[in-house]
C-alpha cells in the first residue's frame, strides 16, 4: 500500500512541477465546460434530459438479460453475427479467428474505448495484422504508445507543436506546427487505408433492441468510413450500451455530445443494422457485434457499483474533475480516465488497479453534477475508497480529518493552549509528522465556548413563532465560530422563528471523502434518527455549512437506501440562505453597500442553488457581490488540502491557483463564501479577507470583524 | 410553414459551418448542385439516393456542364476508389430535422454511404415537407424506414462538415470525411413546381 501511495505521490510531485501542462489542460476542460454550457442553453428544457437519461438506462440495465437477447434476435435478423464474449481474451480470440478465415492483413479502427479496455490491439498486431486507429486523437496516441489521456479527446495533453512533431516522425515527412497542416498529412496517411483495410473495427454508442442496430456517433466520419468499406466490419460493444426503444436511443444521441462538446448532435449518426452490400459487387459482406462482458454482469449484481453501468461516455466528468486538471489522465487513471475511471477500474481491470489513482478523488462532488445520467459519482468513488481501504487500511492522516469533530471537541475544551499550539511552528511540525496535517495552513482557532454550550443561555426574541426550524450547527460553527451559529439564530428569529437545537452529530461528510461508508452510515442513522421526528412533525431543518445541506439533501438518503425516514429530513432540509429569503420579511435594511465583495459557490452548493440565494440575500442588504468561478472545485476539497504532502496541500493549492489567480485580479476588496474550508484555500491563495455572509451583518453593525482568524 | 421550417434548418445547419440553397423546382435544384460543384472545382460527381426525376435532372444538368457523372448501381465503378476520385457527392435524403440541421440518408446498399462520405464536398438533398422540426419527431421516422427495410439497412443523420476537436479541443473542418457540406432543400409546397 505504502509503495503504491509513494508512486502516487510521486506522480502528483512530477505534474506540480510541470504547471504549464496542467493549464494547457485546465484550458481544454474550460473549452469543454463553456460549450456544454451553450448547448445546454440552447435546448429545450436545459438540464431537464439528465433526469430522462437517468430513468432510460436504469430501466435498460435492470431488463438487461432481457434486452441482449431481444438486441441479438433482431440483429440477427438483420444478418448481423452476434457473438456474446465473457471477457476480453474471449473478444480477441473471435476477432483473430475471423481474421485467420477471411486472409485479412489490414484492420482499421474507428475509435472505440471497449476495444481499449480489452487492449485488442497489441494481440492482433503480435498476429501479424496492421492496426491502425483512424480517429485522429486515437491515431496520436497509437502513434506514441499511450494511452488514453480523456475518455472523449484522448490526445488532449498533446499541444498542435507536439502533434505536428509526432506525425513528422513517425510518417517522416515535413509537417508545419498549425493545425490544418496537420489535417492534410492525416487525410493523405488515412485514406488509403480506409480504401484498402480488410476489415474495419467500430465500437457503439448504443445497441437498439427494437431493430438490431448499433448507433455509432463519430464527428470526423472515420466511423462511417470503417464501417463501409471493408467486406468484414466487427463492433466490439459492452452490453450495458443496449437499450430497447429507438425514442430512448435518440435520447442518448443527444445527451452524449450535449454533455462532451456541446453538440446536438454528433456530426454522424450511424444506425447501422445488418451488413449492406457494396455497390453490384457480390462479396460476401459481414457484420459480426461482439458484446462485451467482461465484468458488467458482476457489476449489475453489485449494488456498490452498480449505477456506474448509467455511464454513457461523454467525459464531462473529467472536464470539471481539478485534480484530473492538475495531473492529467495517465496519472488519474488506468484505461479508463477521470472520476468515472475509478468505479469502471475497479469493476473491469480490479481493485488494485483502482487503488493506484483513487485517492487524487477529493470528493468535492463536480462531477455528479455535471453528469448527464446524474450518477452518484462521489458515492461510487466512496465505495471503492472503502474496499481498498478494508484491505489495506486508512493513511494516518484521513484517519486525522475522519476524527475532525473529536479533535475540535479536545481543541476546544483547551482552546487557549490548543490556540496556542496551533500557532506553534515546532508543534505543527509535530502535527504534520504525527497526524499528517500540513504544517503550514493556517487553521481556525478553537472557541473555548461551544455553540452548544451558548445555545441554551441564549432567549428566543419571537413572542409569537410562525414556523420551528431546527438548526444543524456542523464542525465549524460549533467549534471554531459560535458566532456565526449566533448570527444564525438571530436572522432565524427575525423570520419569525422558532430555533431549536436537537442532539445531533457532526455531517460525517469526511467518512464519504475518505472512503469509511460504516461510519459514514452510523453518522446518517444518529442524525436521521433525532432529526425525522421533528421533520414529521412540520420542523424544517437548516445547515449553515454547505456540505451539512449537502448531507441532509442528498448523502444521507444515499447512504440510507433511501429510507423513508431519510427522505423525510432530506424533503425539509434547507442552506440557512435559501430559508431565509423564503421566510425574512421585506425592506431589510440597506447597511451593506460601499464595498465590493466577490462570491465563491462551495462544490457542495452546486445542486442546491449555486450560492444565488446567499448572493441575494446580500444583495438585498446593498452589497455589491460578483461571482468568481472557474466552475471547478477551489481545490480545498473539504480537509483534503489541510494534509501535508503532494497528495493533500500541494495538489490543492495547485488546483486552486486558477481560481485564486481569477480573484487577485478582479479587484475584489474581499471574499464572501459560506464554506469553511474553501474559506483557508481563499485567504492563502488571495491574501483577501474572506468572510461568512452572516459574519458580513456583524460587520455591518459594528461588532468585531473576522474574515481571517482571531 | 415550409418557410418556417426551412429557415431553422438553415440557421442550425448553417451555424455548423455547412451552407444550404433554397431551390423552389426539380430543375432549379439541379442548377443549384452544377453552380456548387463549379465553385468546387468538379470534375466528376457521384450521385446516390435521390428520386428517379431528380437523379435524372440533376444527371443531365451537371453532363450539360461538362462534369463526369457516376451513378448507381455504379456498373463497371471500381468501389470504394472510383467514388474517392470524385470531387464531389450527391445525396438524397429521406427527411431532415430542423431543430439539429440533420438529414437523414438511408442506404441499403453501402455505396450511398460512401458517396456522402469519401469526396471533400457533400450536397445532401431533401425536400422541405419532409423536414422535422424536433429532434424527438425523427422516432416514427426511423421506425418507418426500419419496418420499411427488413433486412441490411443503414440510417445515416449528416449535421453539416466532418470536423473534428482532438487537437486542444479547437474546432477543425474536414479531417476524414467532407470538408464542405451543403444541402440544397427542395421547397415543395403547394402551389409550386415541385415535378
Amino acid at each position: 500500500m505504502t509503495e503504491r501511495y509513494e508512486r502516487l505521490c510521486a506522480a502528483v510531485s512530477k505534474a506540480l512541477e510541470t504547471p504549464e501542462r496542467g493549464t494547457a489542460l485546465q484550458r481544454c476542460m474550460q473549452r469543454g465546460r463553456d460549450s456544454r454550457g451553450r448547448a445546454i442553453a440552447a435546448l429545450p428544457g436545459g438540464e431537464a434530459f439528465r433526469a430522462e437519461v437517468k430513468a432510460i438506462k436504469d430501466r435498460c440495465i435492470d431488463r438487461q438479460d432481457e434486452l441482449v437477447a431481444k438486441f441479438t434476435a433482431s440483429a440477427r435478423a438483420r444478418g448481423a453475427h452476434v457473438h456474446s464474449a465473457e471477457n476480453g481474451a474471449a473478444a480477441i480470440e473471435y476477432v483473430l479467428d475471423l481474421a485467420r478465415k477471411r486472409g485479412a492483413a489490414t484492420i482499421a479502427k474507428s475509435k472505440s474505448l471497449t476495444t481499449e479496455e480489452i487492449e485488442i490491439n497489441d494481440p492482433l498486431i503480435e498476429a501479424g495484422l496492421r492496426v491502425i486507429e483512424t480517429d485522429l486523437g486515437e491515431l496520436i496516441i497509437q502513434l506514441v504508445h499511450e494511452r488514453p489521456y480523456h475518455l472523449v479527446f484522448p490526445a488532449v495533453h498533446k499541444l498542435t507543436a507536439e502533434v505536428a512533431e509526432i506525425f513528422a516522425k513517425s510518417l517522416d515527412k515535413e509537417v508545419s506546427p498549425d493545425i490544418p497542416s496537420i489535417m492534410k498529412v492525416v487525410r493523405a496517411y488515412l485514406r488509403p487505408i480506409f480504401l484498402d483495410a480488410d476489415i474495419g473495427m467500430t465500437g457503439a454508442n448504443i445497441g437498439v433492441a427494437e431493430n438490431g442496430s448499433i448507433v455509432i456517433e463519430t464527428n470526423e466520419g472515420n466511423g462511417r468510413l470503417v464501417s463501409t468499406i471493408g467486406n468484414c466490419h466487427v463492433c466490439v460493444m459492452g452490453i450495458e450500451k443496449i437499450v430497447d426503444t429507438i425514442d430512448e436511443a435518440l435520447t442518448l444521441v443527444l445527451a452524449h455530445p450535449v454533455s462532451s462538446s456541446g453538440q446536438l448532435p454528433t456530426t454522424y449518426v450511424t444506425w447501422m443494422a445488418g451488413r449492406a452490400p457494396l455497390g453490384e459487387g457480390d462479396a460476401a459482406r459481414e457484420t459480426h457485434i461482439i458484446l462485451l462482458d467482461n465484468g458488467r454482469k458482476a457489476m449489475r449484481q453489485d449494488p456498490g457499483l452498480k449505477e456506474a453501468l448509467n455511464c454513457i461516455r461523454c467525459g464531462a466528468c473529467m472536464n470539471i474533475c481539478t485534480t484530473y486538471g492538475v495531473v492529467g489522465g495517465h496519472t488519474f487513471g488506468h484505461i479508463y480516465p477521470g472520476p468515472i475511471g475509478i468505479p469502471w477500474t475497479a469493476a473491469v481491470h480490479g481493485l488494485d488497479k483502482a487503488a493506484e489513482f483513487t485517492p487524487l478523488c477529493i470528493s468535492c462532488g463536480l462531477c455528479r453534477e455535471i453528469c448527464p445520467a446524474e450518477i452518484d459519482l462521489p458515492m461510487l468513488i466512496a465505495e471503492v475508497k472503502h474496499r481498498v481501504a478494508k484491505e489495506d487500511g486508512y493513511r494516518r492522516a484521513d484517519r486525522t480529518m475522519m476524527d475532525a469533530e473529536r479533535f475540535a471537541q479536545v481543541g476546544s475544551t483547551l482552546a487557549p493552549v490548543a490556540n496556542r499550539v496551533l500557532k506553534n511552528p515546532t508543534a505543527r511540525r509535530i502535527m504534520s509528522r504525527a497526524l499528517g496535517i500540513d504544517a503550514n495552513r493556517v487553521l481556525p482557532a478553537f472557541s473555548r465556548k461551544t455553540f452548544t454550550q451558548l445555545f441554551p443561555g441564549h432567549t428566543s426574541t419571537v413572542a409569537d413563532p410562525v414556523r420551528k426550524v431546527a438548526l444543524f450547527i456542523d464542525v465549524y460553527a460549533n467549534f471554531n465560530r459560535p458566532d456565526i451559529g449566533m448570527a444564525a439564530v438571530a436572522c432565524l428569529e427575525a423570520a419569525g422563528c422558532e430555533v431549536l437545537l436537537p442532539e445531533q452529530r457532526a455531517s460525517g461528510y469526511p467518512y464519504i471523502g475518505y472512503g469509511d461508508l460504516d461510519r459514514a452510515r452510523e453518522a446518517a442513522a444518529f442524525n436521521v434518527a433525532r432529526l425525522a421526528p421533528l421533520a414529521e412533525e412540520g420542523c424544517d431543518i437548516v445547515a449553515i455549512e454547505p456540505t451539512a445541506a449537502y448531507c441532509l439533501c442528498h448523502a444521507y438518503p444515499a447512504l440510507l437506501g433511501g429510507s423513508r425516514k431519510s427522505r423525510s429530513v432530506a424533503e425539509r432540509s434547507f442552506e440557512i440562505f435559501r430559508y431565509l429569503l423564503d421566510h425574512e420579511p421585506e425592506g431589510q435594511a440597506d447597511n451593506l453597500s460601499g464595498r465590493r465583495y466577490g462570491f465563491h459557490v462551495s462544490c457542495h452548493q452546486r445542486p442546491m442553488g449555486s450560492g444565488r440565494e446567499a448572493m441575494e440575500w446580500l444583495q438585498r442588504r446593498g452589497a455589491h457581490v460578483e461571482l468568481i468561478e472557474t466552475g471547478t472545485c477551489c481545490g480545498m476539497g473539504g480537509t483534503f488540502g489541510l494534509k501535508a504532502g503532494p497528495l493533500g496541500q500541494g495538489l490543492s493549492k495547485a488546483a486552486g491557483e486558477g481560481l485564486c489567480k481569477k480573484i487577485r485580479e478582479s479587484g475584489v476588496e474581499a471574499m464572501v463564501s459560506e464554506s469553511s474550508v474553501c474559506a483557508l484555500q481563499l485567504r492563502e491563495g488571495t491574501g483577501l479577507p474572506v468572510f461568512h455572509p452572516l459574519e458580513l451583518l456583524r460587520h455591518a453593525k459594528g461588532e468585531k470583524k473576522q474574515g481571517g482568524h482571531a | 410553414m415550409n418557410d418556417t421550417v426551412i429557415a431553422s434548418f438553415t440557421k442550425r445547419y448553417e451555424s455548423l459551418g455547412g451552407q444550404v440553397r433554397v431551390a423552389v423546382s426539380t430543375e432549379s435544384a439541379a442548377l443549384a448542385a452544377v453552380e456548387i460543384v463549379r465553385e468546387r472545382g468538379g470534375t466528376r460527381v457521384a450521385v446516390a439516393g435521390l428520386d428517379e426525376p431528380l437523379a435524372e435532372a440533376f444527371e443531365r444538368a451537371l453532363a450539360g456542364a461538362g462534369v463526369e457523372v457516376l451513378r448507381e448501381p455504379f456498373t463497371g465503378v471500381k468501389l470504394p476508389h472510383g467514388i474517392d476520385e470524385c470531387q464531389a457527392g450527391i445525396t438524397g435524403a429521406v427527411f431532415g430535422i430542423a431543430q439539429s440541421g440533420t438529414l437523414a440518408e438511408v442506404a441499403t446498399n453501402d455505396a450511398v454511404r460512401l458517396v456522402s462520405g469519401l469526396p471533400r464536398t457533400h450536397i445532401g438533398v431533401v425536400k422541405a415537407s419532409e423536414i422535422v422540426e424536433r429532434f424527438e419527431d425523427a422516432a416514427p421516422r426511423l421506425r418507418a424506414i426500419f419496418s420499411e427495410h427488413s433486412g441490411a439497412c443503414t440510417v445515416s443523420f449528416i449535421s453539416g462538415p466532418s470536423r473534428t476537436g482532438d487537437i486542444e479541443l479547437i474546432l477543425t473542418m474536414g479531417v476524414h470525411g467532407p470538408e464542405a457540406a451543403y444541402v440544397i432543400v427542395l421547397d415543395d409546397a403547394e402551389g409550386r413546381d415541385s415535378q
